[in-house]
């Protein structure tokens, strides 16, 4: 199964500042094992949401407010996609990482193709195979 | 320049484990995913299982504290994202804009960072781990 961890926000991250050189480096320490065991698939920090912006939907109306946004224990400052058996394995990864300080973090299951099944039309499972392909696809041989 | 359009579904918060989306809302999911592809703009996209079947681990004082799902106070929770690579936020903007959703949902679009977006002692402790990053889909 796959999990996508997110990272929570800090006023620190909204702030834009970066990790000092000791955690950046416990980090890349940490995303190396992840890396060894098979567990990491991908990852991305995500600047500030005073760089973003939210659209709110209502009928046809669409409602775009630039960020920033207030609630910051609500936002994510960054995210890993990892490769597990299960839940448990996910936690245990987790509960090693180099965070401190309050640092919150929020592990959520990846719905798979099987998963959805169930709601779907045969057309539609095999219309979802083909966008799976064509995107892995795009990722292996991607347009410049 | 890669953004996330990060979904915030109305409710989610309070999803039964197993939740699955109605097929109408696949359908609409589906054509519109079949738009960014074509237009060459999509990366990469997940759908989440609600908190309800997740956790949450905080850190302080040196010691990790598990909760499971889902979480009383979350007044917003992530259902989904996509990864787009567009040329600007405004046209990240009008993507987003174009998405299925319901009324009173949200999409939230943030910026990927990239490597050069970080100051060079930065970049110089991340060294080269992008590189030896595994392709993010199985």
């Amino acid at each position: 199964m796959r999990v996508m961890v997110l990272v929570k926000a800090t006023k620190e991250s909204e702030a834009g500042q970066m990790p000092g050189p000791e955690l950046l480096a416990a980090m890349g320490q940490y995303n190396e094992e992840l890396l060894k065991a098979g567990i990491l698939l991908g990852g991305d920090g995500l600047a500030s949401s005073s760089q973003g912006a939210r659209v709110r939907f209502e009928g046809k109306t669409r409602t775009v407010i630039d960020g920033p946004f207030a609630e910051t224990k609500e936002l994510i400052a960054g995210y890993w996609i990892w490769k597990v058996a299960s839940k448990q394995e996910a936690i245990d990864w987790l509960k090693r990482a180099p965070f401190d300080g309050g640092t919150e973090v929020e592990l959520r299951r990846i719905f798979d193709l099987e998963d959805f099944a169930p709601a779907m039309t045969p057309e539609q499972r095999e219309l979802e195979q083909s966008q799976m392909k064509r995107l892995h696809d795009r990722k292996k041989n991607p347009s410049p | 320049m890669k953004f996330m359009m990060l979904v915030i579904p109305k409710g989610y918060e309070q999803a039964k484990p197993g939740t699955l989306p109605d097929p109408k809302m696949v359908e609409n999911m589906m054509k519109y995913n079949e738009s960014l592809q074509k237009a060459g703009v999509l990366l990469a996209l997940d759908g989440l299982h609600p908190p309800s079947m997740g956790a949450r681990v905080s850190f302080s004082g040196g010691k990790p504290r598990v909760t499971d799902g889902p979480f009383a106070e979350a007044k917003e929770v992530l259902g989904g994202y996509w990864m787009i690579q567009v040329k600007s936020k405004a046209e990240a903007v009008e993507w987003a804009s174009r998405a299925p959703m319901s009324d009173n949902e949200i999409i939230e679009i943030r910026q990927v960072q990239d490597f050069s977006d970080f100051p060079p002692e930065t970049q110089k402790h991340l060294g080269d781990f992008k590189d030896k990053q595994s392709p993010p889909r199985k």
